[in-house]
């Protein structure tokens, strides 16, 4: 199947420049540097000093909800940077060098060649984001109290969600143009426009994609699933669906007049 | 002192997996034909930019194509 061969591929070479080994301690130290930091909040302010004397430090009131959101909170700036700047060059680094071209003359379709290549990057992102979370809610557990299984595999799957529309669009952007740096650029921009515009409409718009981890942490709170979020979920997974299905438009046409 | 060897057991693995992360950028540093940038400045980001510095080491630094 040519398909497994892409994937294997993808695989091998992201094995080779260590992608397999940083991505994933990458994402440990993103998911749990914040609930670590704010556990010793006290005794850091109290090491850095300058506090006036008599200064009496308590130990921030943080639920373990709170806790874990932290590691969402991150993993939604840091997290996303380093999931966007891994796939900026996987399909317009190929494009740039000629690689595509020697792959695409070959009897390979576009959409295979498109989704094993994204398949790859999800799977690579999914492992690293599991071991990360999992770090996650074991110190969660441990400094500020219990999260459910129930909890922790709900917030899991829905902000996982969030994670593949980042993938797929950045693939998309991948095939518009062929420098990954502009990718990277390109779309960290999008992403914070939709950012701002969630935040202007959140009201009119409850079921915008980049509101899931508002809609996770109203989820957590009171133990149910808003609708909101099935519905945000859903037009998330439409339009990964969708930006996959126009770069493989946009790479035919591209390549094609080439 | 009691109180910072009751937190080793806690804080050790972000050190640890830090440390991780920078001997994994070091040898991959040295492994390399070609960096983006002399090989002496990237050691000297990867080993002094914590945690920063080795991911900016295998995003921007390795050459990939």
């Amino acid at each position: 199947m040519q398909w497994i061969t892409i994937f294997k591929k993808e695989i091998l070479e992201d094995w080779r420049n260590y992608k397999w080994i940083w991505v994933p301690l990458v994402f440990i130290v993103i998911c749990i540097m914040d609930p670590i930091s704010t556990y010793y909040l006290p005794q850091i302010l109290e090491s850095v000093g300058g506090m006036p004397e008599g200064t009496v430090l308590e130990p921030p009131e943080v639920v373990p909800s709170q806790a874990i959101m932290m590691s969402l909170t991150e993993l939604s700036m840091l997290g996303v940077l380093v999931i966007v700047a891994i796939s900026m060059s996987v399909i317009a680094g190929e494009r740039k060098s000629g690689v595509a071209e020697l792959i695409l003359v070959k009897p390979v379709s576009y959409f295979t060649y498109i989704s094993a290549k994204w398949a790859e990057k999800l799977l690579l992102v999914f492992t690293s984001y599991l071991i990360g979370m999992l770090a996650s809610w074991y110190y969660v557990d441990l400094l500020f109290g219990q999260i459910t299984a129930g909890q922790f595999f709900s917030l899991f799957f829905f902000y996982l969600i969030w994670l593949i529309f980042v993938i797929s669009l950045t693939i998309f952007y991948n095939t518009i143009v062929k420098v990954p740096g502009l990718v990277l650029t390109l779309t960290v921009v999008t992403i914070m426009a939709m950012s701002a515009i969630n935040q202007i409409f959140s009201y009119r718009m409850p079921w915008f994609p980049n509101s899931i981890s508002g809609h996770i942490t109203k989820m957590l709170m009171e133990n149910s699933v808003p609708n909101a979020l099935w519905g945000a979920v859903s037009i998330t997974i439409i339009l990964s669906v969708g930006l996959l299905i126009a770069s493989n438009f946009i790479l035919k046409t591209k390549e094609m007049a080439d | 002192m009691g109180e910072i060897l009751n937190s080793l057991p806690i804080v050790a693995p972000l050190i640890l997996v830090q440390f991780l992360l920078m001997i994994i950028a070091l040898i991959s540093l040295i492994k390399a034909e070609q960096t983006n940038g002399p090989k002496a400045m990237w050691a000297v980001i990867v080993i002094f930019i914590g945690f920063i510095g080795p991911i900016l080491f295998f995003i921007i630094g390795r050459r990939q194509y």
